[in-house]
């Protein structure tokens, strides 16, 4: 039962990661990142609900919780951002910004 | 014993800090220049300094005797220096008794006449243990009769061209030059490394004055240094001294080498005293090798054949500089060493054969070589050459006392010579060519006056200081081989038609001026004239101290005869004299050099006496005096022999260097360059190449894992 | 459970979704899309006995699915709006999947905090930032969609292999919930016992987010091209 779940899990990690790279858009990354953070929720419940050990826990789900809240707040400060860096610019496209390197 | 202070007027610390005055002038000097104090007061502390020093050096003199008469232990010796004037109580072979026999000559031990001042512990020698040991080089001062004589005339003859220098310096407005007061500081710090040159009491002091002297040498040299040719002179005085100081070095350390394993616990290998002693212990073998090694710094400082060229180069440096080299606080270094190490060279007859062949080339050649220049500097360079070469004659010839006689008037007349000449260079706008002006006597008669005492003097004039001393030399030459004496009065001839070949063609003829010397030239200022006169004063009577006024049938002109107060003086210190060497020729022999000296300033007259436009020696002598005029090519023969082959050997090492070298490291760092070059590219600024970097990472390190886990079972 | 199968599956759901990322260098998007849709509901069928004998597992399956199908359409989407509407499936799949793993409070949270609140900004943005005439040409093609999805889809085979070389057993017995108190009590308990300094540091986090984010949004912009403010 609990592989199931950790199968899913992987599949949603593993596709918002890919999103992440390859498209190229501000607010669709964001959004990928959102969707690994789907797959971690799901497979900390899942560990919690089937445990190894035998002794199911809340920890998971505790976590869960705050998992929600650091998503909350990512998701104001990032979009902000992302406003912001739209406002400069005038596009979504995170290759104009390559500022991360040594010149 | 007595007490010490009876025997000298003033403390012997006290003549101690008679080296550092001038360097406290230059110091204060360069604190003015930090300041940004106004240039033209400059001179004041030099000058001040130095004639500080030059009055000690005055009151040193007196005191050095009685210290050497004192520490000589001979009474008869002491009186005699004392109450000298008159009496001839040595018991030297004189002039007029030529039968005296030759033969060889078994030097006396070795004496340690002087005193030894201890100013600090310097280097420690040895291993730790000897610390206790007293194994230190210690910067000592030794003082006798001969520092006494050398420390004199080069305080007062730097004291006479630093206030020379005051108007020197200058231009015609009275503007001083553009460093003026690094010039001065120069002067101070070449005066207080000669000072402490002449008062070292050890060889590594000793060393240390050489190689400051000869860098105070460069700097004034080169003074003018954004002139490329005062440049390369500087240069070359510096690099030609660097060889004969390479010889001086090797000298000093085989001093240490073989003198170290006679010396008992406390004493220092390296101090006189103690080489002096010891010296006659050694092997000949180790004796020459010193000799020769110390006779090679002295060749170089010196100026002698084969290391004299970079002597007429240093005419680049301005004329007070020329007289300060030629006349006190360079050239006379070497003479000073030879002298202060005659118990060394005496003690090896190959040495002091080496040294009077080496003296008679150089004096026959330098003198040829000035008799076909026209740059008045050079001439009086080569002239310089030819005189010192002179002095190395007298202490090959075993009479140092003779060459110290001659270096100490030749001081006088040269610095003369040399700052008259300035005088006529500096109202001549810079133009010192002989072809280019004439008689200038009308226009510069102080100058004239003056050169005239300092030519005759040079020249051999009797009565004038150089006679005196030239005499002497010129006796001891007859007594070595009469060969080298016949070499020398022709080299004594020679330099009085050169000498006033260049008088006449200065001062006499018509009035022709160079476009540079502007339109009313005029005589010198006082501050300049003023130590001319005072030079030239030194330049007619500084011989008679070396000679004694006594009637009698051996005495020339009926009443005076060579060795006189100088002698008996120099005799208690450590110059070794060989006594036959005086004994040479004979009365007849100075009224020939006398005459030899009027023949040559008459033929110099016949020739020259008008200042004519063409040289007529350069019509009758033809090639030869081409040959002259080329400097023997020498020059020439170093640049094709040592300079260029070396200069291939640096531009070899030099593309080795740079090809083979650099391009090895080139491809050693090749590889991380490259590396870098690749691995650059993945840093693009791209956020998402980053992540993407990320997840490569981790999904490397989950199949790593995997892997593990598969191979762990 | 034949891993041949397995590898062939993950195989061609990666070059499906290679297929399918925009831009792609052949336009078989529908067909690409389709393979890829097969793809999935194979993988959902070969989860679903993983359920086994669960009484869920038929819900399961129908979750996974949606969920699964889509993230896909959230990744390949070329215009963003229908991408966050295809987010929000995924949470309530996921949500759902929670209420299945008897995570009732969590679930209820998730919706109402994603659905509720993250999506709504993130539909303000999408809308502020949109321009007319189609997706904006950044949308339309994907950056370096070969090395990202092979890196992706090599990472999940890693993991999943790993799962399922485990096979069914894999994890211990459902744990029976304690049922005299309810999902949320018990929450709300560990929350504020164990993790009491988390929950004060996340309300601090919370705070600061929000600060940072007026602080951020009221900034002026000057833009390169007018330069001048906004």
């Amino acid at each position: 039962m609990l592989a199931a779940y950790l199968l899913i899990g992987a599949g949603l990690f593993v596709l918002g990661l890919i999103g992440f790279v390859t498209r190229r858009n501000l607010i669709i990354m964001f959004l990928c990142t959102e969707l690994m953070f789907q797959g971690i929720v799901l497979n900390l419940v899942a560990f919690g609900r089937y445990p190894l050990d035998g002794h199911p826990t809340l920890d998971g789900q505790a976590f869960g919780l705050f998992l929600l809240a650091v998503a909350a707040a990512e998701a104001a400060l990032a979009l902000a951002l992302i406003v912001l860096l739209y406002r400069y610019r005038d596009t979504l496209d995170p290759n104009v910004w390559k500022l991360l390197k040594d010149e | 014993m007595l007490a010490q202070a009876s025997t000298t007027l003033l403390p012997l610390k006290l003549y101690a800090t008679l080296p550092f005055w001038p360097l406290l002038g230059a110091i204060v000097v360069g604190l003015m220049i930090a300041l940004r104090a106004r240039a033209e007061r400059a001179w004041w502390p030099i000058v001040a300094t130095v004639a500080v020093s030059a009055l000690l050096a005055m009151v040193f003199v007196f005191d050095a005797g009685r210290i050497t008469a004192h520490e000589s232990g001979g009474e008869a010796h002491a009186t005699a220096a004392q109450h000298a004037v008159g009496e001839t109580s040595r018991e030297v072979a004189h002039a007029g008794e030529g039968s005296a026999t030759g033969g060889e000559w078994t030097p006396e031990p070795a004496r340690v006449p002087g005193k030894t001042i201890t100013l600090f512990r310097w280097i420690s020698l040895g291993e730790r243990t000897s610390l206790q040991g007293g194994q230190w080089i210690a910067a000592t001062f030794y003082f006798d009769s001969l520092t006494g004589v050398m420390i004199g005339f080069v305080t007062f003859v730097s004291l006479m061209v630093v206030i020379y220098s005051i108007g020197y310096m200058r231009d015609h407005h009275g503007h001083p030059e553009r460093g003026y007061e690094r010039f001065f500081a120069f002067l101070g710090l070449f005066v207080f490394s000669m000072a402490t040159l002449v008062f070292a009491g050890n060889f590594v002091l000793l060393y240390l004055g050489w190689e400051l002297v000869g860098l105070c040498s460069y700097l004034l040299i080169g003074f003018y240094y954004p002139k490329p040719s005062a440049a390369a002179a500087a240069k070359k005085a510096f690099i030609v001294n660097r060889i004969g100081d390479f010889g001086f070095a090797l000298g000093i350390f085989s001093i240490y080498l073989f003198v170290k394993p006679l010396t008992h616990a406390g004493e220092n290998p390296l101090d006189y005293a103690v080489v002096f002693h010891y010296i006659h212990q050694l092997a000949p073998g180790q004796i020459t090798t010193i000799g020769l090694l110390l006779l090679c710094g002295a060749l170089g400082k010196s100026a002698q054949f084969p290391l004299y060229v970079w002597l007429p180069d240093a005419m680049e440096g301005p004329s007070p500089v020329s007289a300060l080299i030629h006349a006190a606080t360079m050239v006379t270094a070497g003479v000073y060493m030879i002298a202060r190490c005659s118990p060394i060279f005496a003690a090896s007859q190959a040495v002091l054969n080496v040294i009077v062949v080496l003296g008679v080339i150089g004096a026959v050649m330098a003198a040829t070589m000035a008799m076909a220049q026209f740059d008045m500097k050079r001439i009086l360079a080569y002239s310089t050459i030819s005189q010192l070469a002179y002095m190395f004659v007298a202490l090959g010839c075993g009479a140092p006392d003779s060459g110290i006689f001659h270096v100490y008037t030749h001081a006088f007349f040269k610095a003369l010579l040399f700052l008259g000449a300035g005088s006529v260079m500096h109202q001549m706008g810079h133009v010192i060519d002989l072809r280019k002006f004439s008689g200038l006597g009308r226009i510069l008669p102080h100058t004239r006056n003056t050169m005239l005492v300092g030519c005759l003097a040079l020249a051999g004039f009797p009565l004038l200081a150089g006679f005196w001393s030239k005499d002497e030399i010129v006796h001891a030459s007859f007594q070595y081989h009469p060969a080298v004496g016949v070499l020398m009065l022709a080299t004594a001839a020679m330099t009085a038609y050169y000498t006033f070949r260049m008088y006449f063609l200065c001062f006499h003829g018509p009035t022709r001026l160079p476009d540079e010397a502007g339109e009313h030239p005029h005589e010198s200022p006082r501050v300049m004239t003023i130590p001319l006169y005072v030079l030239a004063v030194g330049a007619a009577l500084a011989g008679y101290l070396g000679v004694t006024v006594a009637g009698g049938a051996h005495s020339f002109l009926g009443f005076l005869r060579p060795h006189g107060l100088l002698h008996h003086y120099l005799h208690g210190s450590t110059i070794i004299v060989d006594e036959n060497a005086h004994a040479g020729g004979g009365l007849w022999l100075m009224y020939l050099s006398a005459l030899l000296a009027i023949g040559g300033i008459a033929a110099a007259w016949l020739r020259y006496g008008t200042a004519p436009r063409v040289d007529p020696d350069s019509i009758t002598l033809g090639r030869l005096w081409s040959i002259w005029n080329a400097k023997y090519y020498v020059d020439e023969f170093y640049d094709r022999a040592f300079v260029r082959p070396l200069r291939g050997l640096g531009r070899l090492c030099f593309a080795i260097d740079r090809n083979g070298i650099d391009g090895l490291i080139w491809v050693v760092t090749a590889v991380p360059r490259g590396l870098g070059a690749g691995l650059r590219l993945i840093q693009n600024g791209a956020m998402q190449t980053y992540a993407l970097g990320m997840a490569i990472g981790v999904t490397a390190l989950v199949l790593i894992w995997r892997w593990m886990e598969a191979a762990g079972g | 459970m034949p891993s041949a199968l397995f590898v062939i599956l993950l195989t061609l759901g990666g070059a499906g979704l290679y297929l399918a990322m925009p831009g792609g260098r052949f336009h078989v998007g529908r067909a690409a899309l389709i393979v890829l849709l097969g793809a999935a509901a194979v993988l959902v069928s070969l989860i679903a006995p993983l359920a086994g004998p669960h009484e869920h597992g038929l819900w399961l399956a129908l979750l996974a699915l949606v969920a699964v199908v889509g993230a896909l359409r959230v990744i390949t989407h070329p215009r963003p709006v229908y991408s966050a509407l295809y987010f929000l499936l995924v949470i309530i799949a996921v949500g759902g999947m929670l209420v299945l793993l008897d995570a009732t409070f969590l679930a209820a949270a998730l919706l109402i905090i994603y659905a509720g609140a993250i999506m709504v900004t993130y539909m303000f943005v999408i809308m502020l930032a949109q321009k007319g005439g189609g997706p904006a040409p950044y949308d339309r093609a994907a950056r370096e969609p070969l090395i990202g999805v092979a890196t992706g889809f090599v990472l999940l085979a890693a993991l999943t292999g790993r799962v399922l070389g485990a096979g069914g057993e894999l994890g211990g017995a459902p744990a029976t919930p304690e049922a005299s108190l309810s999902n949320i009590v018990q929450v709300g308990a560990r929350l504020l016992t164990q993790y009491v300094v988390g929950v004060e540091i996340t309300g601090v986090l919370l705070l600061v987010a929000m600060v940072g984010a007026i602080t951020i949004a009221r900034r002026r912009a000057v833009t390169e091209q007018e330069g001048e403010f906004r």
